[in-house]
């Protein structure tokens, strides 16, 4: 076994359940010392080939060689699962609810047989580097989410393993947690030098890895680095605003198949042409609407990905025109204001789930509530929809007091939850029709609806399939138009896009939009997606249960900028020790991006000089620094862990 | 009255909620095998294999006598009750065959029993019985004692020179009502009936409950303007009509057609009456499923809940031989009345007449306890 093998080696991967193909023939290499990504949505293959790799799964064609040994046995298995560190997916699914943070690490590590006194040293070292050390007796069962994640981590790598295989470790954690997470994997890793394949249903989170697969149902669509990837599909995203929007949109979309509204933007994939072209395609596919505040630059994976799977014959288009009567309660004398929250506290014995939360959503707005798990987003939810009682304060929803006419609310509002709330033992149509008469709507009626979300989820051929059969993105859809299978003006969606692919849930938020913009529909939603927070028009970011920002994505972008900087990278050649480098020189927020670092400048002019000669004396080159857009989640982690360091300092 | 119970949007939520929990019933393959055969295949073992009576019990002897009157004695222990399986070599092996369970009674006669017989000396033999099972064993001795005393009435009459039974001889004249030949069929096969109801009342809504707690879709049920009612109690219009389709299958499949058992009362009387029991025990699920978090607790709780009320229902014991205490637990059992009627309209006849009593308390009790399971649910979800 030489020292240049590669940690993973797989070709011509095959594995079925049943009649389904989970992963048609898979290959990849991971080299030693790579963070490697799997990339894709739920289903689309990740978990079978990790569980494979880590020789927990069974499957049925093709090579799997881990440092350099077949894997195909249990038995061969077992010869390299010492020198592996798998950690499966689900939130603290490999943990002892009941033992403490102490005593499941020592589990363990005694099962891995690690000698007492390195196990003591090595678990003092990674739970002070993952701050979980002063939460040692605390039973695992109580952690949140990230410090969950996090103690898996440990555990995982408490014997010291060659291999770390990470299966969606970031999936249900806020964008803080995530964040935190990455950066104790990746300076573990430098530390450490082991190799890591780690699975994540994020696509933007793809800049983190060395080396990608993109997978998409079973298949690998590409491998590369992110930027070989992005470079794979040529074409510009522009980003520019038309008035009016909803008529813009459809005149573009004829011409440009990926475009996608954001808030009062429109943002547009041209895939093949550069700049200029760009800018003149959408000009006469906008035929006179005139494109303002225009902005061009490179695509970014998501883009790529999206017109990979289109030229594989993927279609984003949806059937919307409604043909019913307008909409008995959307006119003029609809009050302007959709939801109204008033002071709405809740209280569970002495912890405030909700304080104080005032905000507003017009009629045809979509308003985003953002927050990390526990910041009170889904109490607020629940007291709107009537499923929870406030302790105090006030609510109109749809032109009804919360209070009073729960009832009202109720035949007026859409909700759907996280969880796609279907019957998943009856067929499309089943479900369709309960909900039409759980609304009270007659048979005419109801067989009209259905026909109706039949053509707008593209259900068509699926009417008789039981709805748990169904393809995430599918069945995210008709979740939907059972929400909407009465009209309403007024829907909560509750993390409506978990799990769903990059396809499924442009064709969901086009669907948001035309719902919002030509059917006045408001629309309330939460999301861990810091990239769909974009689609919004306006954002309500929560915070131990208080609102503590309320403004449009852009403004929200603009006061970050203005108070902590804009966002810069460096391409370098030794991203972890540049990374310390600029910490050290006082700049807090440099994060590891794969092999390019990301930080907050407050003097984008100054610092691009003053970087490459900082980080020259630390020994490392410099490639490029560009200047970057500010994301949401660069936005939110930086509101956050301002908020969180606050607390900290006044508890 | 436009969300009114009865307005027409009202009865259309009941029309496709009760459809929906239909639809989701019979597509979950496990529970509709389990149903289908818990009223029919188990119906069936209980009305043919569990019987009350004592039959072919093996009996053992040790004849200390060998006289023609000790072999006249022993040849009265006979089938259908007793077997006799031969004799012992010595009065020790009694107790080893009894502890082995090879016997489940041993006959002793002791020597010169004949020669004490004929002098008209008091002569006692010996029978050792097993209790264990305290019904079987009490009517081997029963049996036992009556076979020995009537073949002492006889020896002293014969003795006495009266050939047969001219003395003053009280004689029993028993009617056997109801169940003529005293079929144990009968009586275990409904009685495994109603257990079976009484199962898959509690079993069936709970189960609907708690699955849609488990997959969230209670959830998004409490966002519709459906009331806490009209989302409960489709459950159990849908659950009362699949277990009367059960009944009906045990009853018109397995019970009439193989054992005969008599339908003499009205069926209509009593499929309204089995409807009103599922009703109340439905409740008593409901309320279960607030407390369980998944299917396997409601399993757990369903043994919990039923156990009790068979035992306390009378199925087993009457009341009247119970503690005072128990007897008093025993009245609030639903299945006790349910019992009283199930019986009464089957097997003796009863119509609404005799039974009025027993449906008073039952729906008495099915009101309470679904109030209560509303209101639990309530303040669960409201």
């Amino acid at each position: 076994m030489s020292p240049s093998e590669p940690a993973i080696q797989v070709a011509g991967f095959t594995k079925r359940y049943g009649k389904r193909l989970a992963a048609d023939g898979l290959a990849l290499t991971v080299q030693r010392g790579e963070i490697y990504g799997l990339v894709g949505a739920d289903g689309a293959g990740k978990s079978s080939l990790m569980k494979a790799i880590a020789g927990v799964l069974s499957f049925d064609g093709g090579t799997v060689d881990v440092f350099g040994s077949r894997i195909d046995s249990a038995r061969a298995a077992e010869k390299v699962k010492d020198r592996i560190g798998f950690l499966p997916q689900g939130l603290g699914l490999n943990l002892y609810p009941d033992l403490s943070i102490d005593e499941n690490v020592d589990f363990f590590g005694r099962l891995r047989l690690v000698p007492g006194r390195e196990l003591a040293e090595r678990k003092r070292l990674l739970l002070e580097m993952t701050r979980l050390d002063a939460f040692r007796d605390r039973p695992m069962r109580q952690l949140s989410g990230g410090m969950k994640q996090k103690l898996g981590l440990v555990c995982t790598l408490i014997h010291e393993p060659d291999l770390v295989i990470l299966d969606e470790p970031t999936t249900g954690v806020d964008p803080v947690s995530r964040r935190d997470f990455w950066a104790i994997l990746g300076k573990l890793l430098e530390e450490k030098g082991i190799t890591a394949l780690v699975s994540t249903a994020y696509l933007d989170e793809a800049d983190r890895f060395h080396r990608v697969s993109l997978f998409h149902e079973g298949k690998v669509m590409g491998e590369g680095t992110p930027a070989e990837l992005v470079a794979r599909v040529p074409g510009t995203l522009a980003l520019f605003r038309a008035e009016p929007q909803a008529t813009a949109l459809p005149r573009l979309k004829a011409a440009f198949p990926q475009t996608e509204a954001m808030g009062s933007w429109l943002r547009v994939f041209a895939d093949g042409l550069d700049a200029a072209g760009a800018r003149a395609g959408i000009d006469a596919a906008l035929a006179g609407i005139p494109a303002t505040d225009w902005f061009a630059r490179e695509p970014e994976l998501e883009d790529v990905f999206v017109a990979m799977l289109r030229q594989r014959g993927a279609r984003l288009d949806t059937q919307l025109q409604d043909d019913d009567a307008p909409r008995p309660l959307a006119t003029s004398q609809t009050p302007a204001l959709a939801i109204e929250a008033r002071d709405l506290t809740r209280v569970f014995g002495d912890f405030r789930a909700a304080d104080a939360v005032n905000f507003s959503v017009p009629q045809g707005e979509i308003f985003g509530l953002l927050g990390a798990n526990g910041a009170g987003k889904t109490t607020v939810i629940k007291m709107l929809t009537g499923i929870l009682k406030p302790s105090s304060g006030s609510g109109r929803v749809a032109g009804a007091d919360m209070r009073s006419a729960g009832l009202a609310i109720k035949e007026r509002i859409g909700y759907m939850s996280q969880a796609f709330s279907l019957y998943h033992d009856l067929s499309v149509v089943e479900n369709i029709r309960l909900y039409a008469g759980i609304y009270g709507l007659d048979d005419r009626q109801g067989k009209r609806r259905a026909d109706w979300v039949i053509g707008m989820a593209g259900l068509a051929g699926f009417e008789n399939d039981a709805a748990g059969r169904l393809p995430m993105g599918l069945r995210q859809r008709l979740a939907l138009g059972c929400a909407l299978v009465h009209r309403p003006q007024v829907l909560f969606l509750d993390e409506p896009t978990s799990g769903v692919d990059p396809i499924g849930r442009r064709v969901f938020w086009d669907i948001l939009f035309h719902l919002s913009r030509n059917d006045g529909v408001a629309i309330l939603v939460t999301t861990h997606y810091m990239s769909e927070a974009e689609h919004c028009d306006h954002l309500a970011l929560m915070f131990a249960g208080k609102v503590v920002a309320d403004a449009s994505p852009e403004a929200m972008k603009a006061a970050v900028a203005r108070e902590a900087g804009q966002l810069l990278e460096l391409r370098v050649d030794r991203p972890a020790p540049a990374q310390a480098a600029l910490r050290a020189a006082g700049y807090a927020s440099a994060a590891l991006h794969g092999r390019a670092v990301h930080l907050l400048s407050k003097d984008v002019d100054g610092d691009r000089t003053r970087l490459p000669a900082l980080l020259a004396s630390a020994g490392v080159a410099v490639q490029s620094v560009v200047l970057r857009p500010l994301s949401m989640e660069d936005v939110f982690v930086q509101r956050v862990t301002a908020l969180e360091d606050a607390q900290r300092r006044t508890p | 009255m436009k969300n009114g119970f009865f307005s027409l949007a009202g009865l259309r939520r009941l029309r496709v909620m009760t459809w929906k929990e239909l639809l989701q019933l019979f597509r979950d393959t496990a529970l509709m095998v389990f149903f289908l055969y818990s009223f029919t295949g188990d119906i069936y073992i209980a009305a043919s294999g569990v019987s009350m009576q004592l039959k072919n019990a093996a009996i053992a002897t040790l004849d200390g006598d060998r006289s023609d009157a000790s072999r006249e004695l022993l040849s009265r222990f006979q089938p259908p009750y007793f077997r006799p399986i031969g004799e012992l070599a010595a009065a020790r092996d009694s107790i080893t065959l009894l502890d082995d369970a090879g016997a489940m009674a041993v006959l002793d006669i002791p020597p010169r029993f004949q020669e004490r017989l004929q002098r008209g000396e008091q002569v006692s033999v010996q029978l050792q019985v097993d209790t264990t099972n305290s019904v079987l064993g009490f009517l081997a001795s029963s049996y036992g004692a009556q076979i020995v005393g009537k073949y002492g009435l006889e020896a002293a009459a014969r003795r006495e020179g009266l050939g047969g039974m001219a003395g003053p001889v009280l004689q029993a004249d028993t009617r056997i009502w109801y169940n003529p030949n005293q079929n144990d069929a009968w009586f275990m096969g409904i009685s495994e009936l109603l257990t079976v109801v009484t199962l898959f009342a509690i079993l069936l809504p709970a189960a609907a409950m708690v699955r849609e707690k488990e997959r969230g879709t209670i959830e998004q049920l409490m966002v519709t303007p459906l009331s806490a009612f009209q989302i409960l109690f489709p459950k159990v219009i849908a659950m009362t009509l699949v277990i009367l389709g059960g009944s009906a299958i045990a009853l018109f499949g397995i019970l009439g057609p193989v054992f005969h058992v008599p339908m003499r009362g009205s069926l209509l009387t009593f499929f309204l009456i089995t409807a009103l029991y599922v009703f109340t025990t439905a409740g008593l699920g409901l309320l279960a499923a607030t407390v369980a978090r998944n299917l396997a607790q409601v399993g757990m709780l369903t043994v919990v809940i039923l156990m009790p009320m068979l035992l306390l229902s009378g199925a087993w014991t009457p009341p009247e031989a119970m503690p005072d205490w128990m007897r008093i637990l025993a009245y609030i059992s639903p299945l006790h009345y349910f019992l009283d009627a199930a019986y009464g309209i089957l097997l003796k006849g009863a119509g609404m007449d005799l039974l009025w009593d027993s449906v008073l308390a039952m729906a008495t009790l099915g009101v309470c306890v679904f109030a209560l399971g509303m209101g639990r649910f309530g303040r669960q979800f409201g």
